[in-house]
């Protein structure tokens, strides 16, 4: 098991105001392919995801931040390897 | 069934006593051929007189839901007998799992790991003020609602997916006294559970019944259900994995994995089985508690939808771009993020353009009249 010590998308959850299973939805139908439970393994960092998972809550959070007026907050693995 | 012959790489269970307790120090998986071995230790350690035990997760890699079925089974023991079960350094997945099936009350947690931050207790008393708390915001499995079938589909759906050597899943639940297919792959599938239903036998009835896993190698050789496997023989199955869905740490139905193959499912498929089976168990245990059923079936209906357009868009732009994927997948994002739409919305642009000509590739809205 990685060991990732952070909840940091975890925060941003509860910043979002989502729900683990609204959370989860979200990114299933983005495309996610991972259950509910390893979902929340990744938010809190028990387990670490695939750039391409991580990329997709990242998403899915910064599209609910858009809804609630704010910014895309929540950076993306992708672009910081772009850089 | 040769579970002796399955390789566990890093399982065990270490043993020391301290005083008065017991601590096993619990390394790599629990998970379906694990949990006996440990459902042992901890009973030993009880028939030895112990009457605290501790359970160190500090070296878990995985816990199934029969782990934690077997870990709320000693605590119960020991409770009867006027002792306490421990949980030492359980990680925040364990917590959450535990707080989920009902648990948390039934043991005491201590030290948890640095990155639980999940709850202002960092050592001593149990989470949770009473035993079985958590249970009274449970009710009983759903009767009749769609919203766990649909759930449920999406695992099967997940399942057949991920599970190496998976030719057909089902999920079988037991409504009313009566095991019924809420959610089939095909049809093959829903039949190979019918014969079980028809004939009272087999291991999705046996592990809906007796919560364990139930794994058929071959067919060919199976003699524990001599009225189902004709049967199934006749439809072309040979290897089969059962897994136990609880919902309140009870029996309640079977994920069920059906492979043409003989010998389908190696260990990790035995283990992602048993992590499919969890999602289904938790969906269970916690379906109608947060949100409505109708919201969370059409939730579901649309999420689908939703994925199917972004997977077409992909292809759609692949196609177009000459790009792979995760080029697609990027493609769509950043247009989202640039333009603060949703991805969806982006994903349903690209598709209609295949559909029909978009409007600045038809006549030009500025001067197509001039020819």
């Amino acid at each position: 098991m990685a060991e990732q010590t952070t909840d940091v998308l975890d925060r941003y959850r509860q910043d979002a105001e989502l729900s683990h299973g609204e959370l989860w939805l979200r990114y299933f139908e983005l495309g996610g392919m991972s259950t509910g439970l390893q979902l929340e393994a990744f938010l809190y960092g028990a387990l670490a995801p695939s750039a391409h998972d991580h990329d997709l809550i990242a998403h899915a959070l910064n599209e609910r931040f858009t809804e609630l007026g704010g910014d895309h907050p929540v950076p993306y693995v992708e672009d910081e390897n772009d850089n | 069934m040769t579970t002796g012959t399955t390789p566990i790489a890093d399982f065990g269970v270490g043993v020391s006593v301290v005083g008065e307790r017991a601590i096993l120090a619990v390394r790599g998986e629990v998970d379906m051929l694990t949990t006996p071995d440990l459902i042992a230790m901890v009973d030993a350690a009880i028939d030895d007189g112990h009457r605290s035990v501790v359970l160190d997760l500090a070296e878990l890699d995985f816990m199934s839901v029969m782990g934690l079925r077997a870990i709320a089974g000693g605590a119960d023991r020991l409770e009867v007998a006027g002792g306490a079960l421990t949980i030492r350094s359980p990680s925040a997945l364990v917590r959450r799992l535990l707080d989920i099936m009902g648990l948390a009350g039934l043991v005491h947690l201590e030290e948890p790991r640095p990155f639980g931050r999940l709850g202002p207790e960092q050592s001593g008393p149990p989470l949770s003020a009473g035993p079985y708390s958590h249970l009274r915001r449970v009710t009983a499995v759903p009767s009749d609602d769609e919203v766990v079938n649909s759930a449920l589909r999406l695992v099967v759906a997940l399942a057949r997916a991920a599970v190496g050597g998976a030719d057909g899943v089902s999920v079988s639940l037991r409504r009313r006294g009566c095991l019924a297919t809420v959610a089939a792959s095909d049809q093959t599938i829903a039949e190979m559970d019918a014969i079980q239903y028809a004939t009272g036998e087999g291991p999705c009835v046996d592990a809906s019944v007796e919560g364990r896993w139930f794994h058929v190698q071959s067919l060919d050789t199976e003699c524990r259900w001599p009225a189902f496997t004709p049967g199934a023989q006749s439809l072309g199955i040979n290897s089969i994995l059962s897994s136990p869905l609880l919902a309140r740490d009870k029996p309640v139905g079977a994920l069920n994995i059906y492979s043409r193959a003989e010998g389908a499912f190696a260990p990790n498929d035995q283990k992602l089985a048993s992590v499919f089976a969890t999602e289904a168990s938790v969906i269970l245990t916690e379906a109608g508690a947060d949100v409505t059923d109708d919201q969370l079936s059409s939730r579901f209906q649309e999420a689908l939808r939703t994925r199917e357009v972004i997977a077409q868009a992909q292809g759609v732009i692949m196609e177009r771009d000459g790009v792979g994927e995760d080029g697609a997948y990027s493609d769509l994002r950043r247009f989202s993020i640039w333009n603060g739409t949703p991805l969806r919305q982006r994903a349903q642009d690209v598709v209609h353009s295949t559909q029909r000509p978009e409007p600045h590739l038809g006549a030009p809205p500025w001067g197509g009249h001039d020819g």
